[in-house]
């Protein structure tokens, strides 16, 4: 059966917030200098 | 470049030429030729409407914007995601369930004639000058690389691609754009594994030096209208122009319209929702890892090596200061970045020397910025070295066969966009104009032949324009400009459309008052950020379509269309 689009849709919103939260992780670990 | 290189761009170019070749079979109407009987898979439409988008520009410009400007471009397209959920449930299953060739065509079944006729001819006018510039862009840059004229470097690109657009339609501009993608995505991994191995340091304490310099900053929170890449543009601005370009846009509409169903169409666009930012920041990422290799090896002070010949000639002197301060800057980054190393374990004394790097490094870029303004005081052209930097990077420094997949990787990004381009341009032309208003009865051989031929002299056009594009420049410029005015505008067009009871009066001042509301915006504030134009502009048609329609009644609603695929009788 196919997966439903709802569901479809979470899953998309849900990948978003990990690539995101990941793209945090790494400036948070490595973006320590201020700019000037 | 070594023979090999090219050989792996010649088994390239070969094999999608003779696929698209083989494409040709079968098609026998218009429906096969711009919409392969609607009968495409979700996966291959979507790694096509990815390929669309991802030009040559996205390959040697991002990763060179990486490279000196870090990951935080990726905000742009955040919007992205919302952007594809939206018209999955909005605007695809309107278009698809309409059975129409082009997005205009539906507005005319919804408003009336001229409405489809302005928003088609403002699509024409921007996109066929757009074409042109997707060639110029990597053609210079190659030009440039390997010292040929501008003229075969447009033919290069050009040719292959007008040759299988004209005679396979979209089944060969799909499948190509399928292989396109493979090539691309595995070209660019190819690179992020060379680069991992060959970095001099363990990538942690790259990065530590990459942040220091600025590079890993991705987010931008402050709420700026003048700031282009912010998180709130991105987002809102952001979603606003993604919504336009994929719902309204025929070189993206045209791409789901050929898949089997609504919900393959969907899925198809869910594909670059999913996919588009982690590609994306692997695209910068690869900047930023050039960045960190460049470090410890030395690098050219200007990448672009015909500006780099032609300042060194003109002015002899101003090069050699500049090349002296550029020396010094780089072995003081060099002594430093051994000190963030040694520095490691021990916060206090790690906080100070990265402080001290990023110092090293804007000494570096100043040096740099003064020799891009010296070059561009003596060629009279913007210099563009960020576009530069990575094709130098890989015919420089990677081993013997990645200078081959990375510009076979450039010239299929480039075609990938171009065929789409030119597949809509001929759509747009041939259904929205010349079936509309000259021809409407005629054999399937007539449309298919006349199709064909629109194909090639949009083909004809944009190669002409590359090739004089640095002469076009200011007229280019204007067109561009001229559409930004109208991107948003057009969505808020198919906004009007689905809302009950918005008319054909409200929809056609309605455009005319965004693109105008928008041009004033352009003019009189031109420190505002061109994504919130596109905002702007939805609101506006949107707010004096809405009101212009209170009273007017319903004018050719949905269910009004009068003939088979929105041919209306006049």
């Amino acid at each position: 059966m196919p997966t439903p689009f709802r569901t479809t849709l979470w899953r998309v919103l849900l990948m978003q917030l990990v690539a995101l939260m990941l793209l945090g992780l790494l400036q948070g670990r490595y973006n320590l200098v201020a700019a000037p | 470049m070594h023979w090999i290189n090219w050989t792996i761009v010649a088994v390239y170019l070969t094999i999608v030429v003779v696929d698209g070749l083989r494409r040709t079979r079968g098609t026998t109407n218009i429906e096969g030729y711009f919409l392969a009987n609607r009968s495409l898979p979700w996966w291959a439409v979507g790694l096509s409407v990815m390929a669309t988008q991802l030009s040559a520009v996205t390959l040697i410009g991002t990763t060179g914007q990486g490279a000196t400007d870090g990951l935080r471009f990726v905000q742009f397209y955040f919007g992205l995601p919302i952007a594809m959920v939206i018209l999955g449930v909005t605007i695809v299953p309107f278009l698809h369930g309409a059975k129409v060739y082009t997005a205009y065509e539906f507005l005319e079944k919804r408003f009336d004639a001229k409405t489809r006729s302005l928003t088609s001819f403002l699509f024409l006018l921007s996109r066929g000058m757009s074409c042109g510039t997707i060639i110029a862009a990597p053609s210079v840059v190659l030009s440039a690389i390997f010292g040929w004229d501008i003229t075969w470097c447009v033919a290069l690109i050009g040719i292959p691609t007008v040759i299988y657009t004209v005679l396979g339609g979209v089944q060969a501009v799909t499948w190509a754009d399928v292989k396109q993608m493979v090539i691309i995505v595995g070209a660019l991994t190819a690179i992020v594994i060379a680069l991992v191995v060959k970095m001099p340091v363990p990538i942690d304490d790259a990065f530590r030096m990459a942040g220091a310099a600025g590079r890993m900053r991705v987010f931008d929170f402050s709420f700026s209208l003048t700031e282009t890449y912010t998180f709130w543009s991105g987002i809102l601005g952001g979603t606003f122009l993604m919504l336009s370009y994929f719902g309204t846009d025929q070189s993206q509409v045209q791409r789901y319209l050929s898949a089997k169903s609504v919900d393959e169409a969907r899925s198809s666009l869910l594909m670059s929702a999913y996919w588009k930012i982690p590609l994306q920041a692997l695209i910068l990422l690869i900047g930023v890892l050039v960045f960190l290799f460049y470090v410890s090896t030395p690098a050219p002070m200007l990448f672009n090596p015909r500006h780099d010949a032609v300042l060194m000639e003109k002015e002899p002197a101003t090069y050699a200061a500049l090349q002296t301060r550029y020396d010094v800057a780089r072995t003081n980054r060099v002594t430093q970045s051994q000190r963030v190393v040694a520095a490691r374990g021990n916060a206090s004394a790690e906080a100070v020397e990265q402080v001290a790097f990023r110092d090293r490094q804007l000494s570096l870029d100043s040096v740099r910025n003064d020799a891009l303004a010296a070059v561009a005081r003596v060629t009279g052209e913007s210099s563009r070295d960020v576009n530069y930097i990575m094709p130098r990077f890989v015919l420089d420094q990677l081993p013997l066969g990645f200078a081959g997949v990375f510009f076979a990787a450039v010239l299929a990004a480039a075609m990938s966009s171009i065929a789409a381009e030119l597949n809509s341009l001929s759509t747009a032309t041939v259904v929205d104009f010349y079936q509309r208003w000259f021809k409407r009865e005629g054999s399937d051989a007539h449309f298919l032949f006349v199709s064909k031929a629109s194909t090639a002299v949009w083909g004809v056009f944009a190669c002409v324009v590359a090739v004089y594009a640095a002469n076009l420049g200011s007229l280019i410029e204007v067109v561009n400009r001229f559409g930004s005015f109208f991107y948003g505008s057009i969505l808020g067009v198919f906004v009007l459309a689905m809302i009950p009871r918005t008319n054909a009066l409200g929809a056609f001042v309605g455009l005319l008052s965004g693109m105008g509301a928008v041009a004033a915006v352009s003019f009189g504030v031109p420190s505002v950020s061109f994504l919130w134009h596109n905002v702007i502009g939805a609101v506006v048609v949107v707010a004096v379509g809405t009101l212009l329609s209170v009273g007017g009644g319903t004018e050719n609603s949905q269910g009004d269309s009068k003939l088979p695929g929105g041919q209306q009788t006049p």
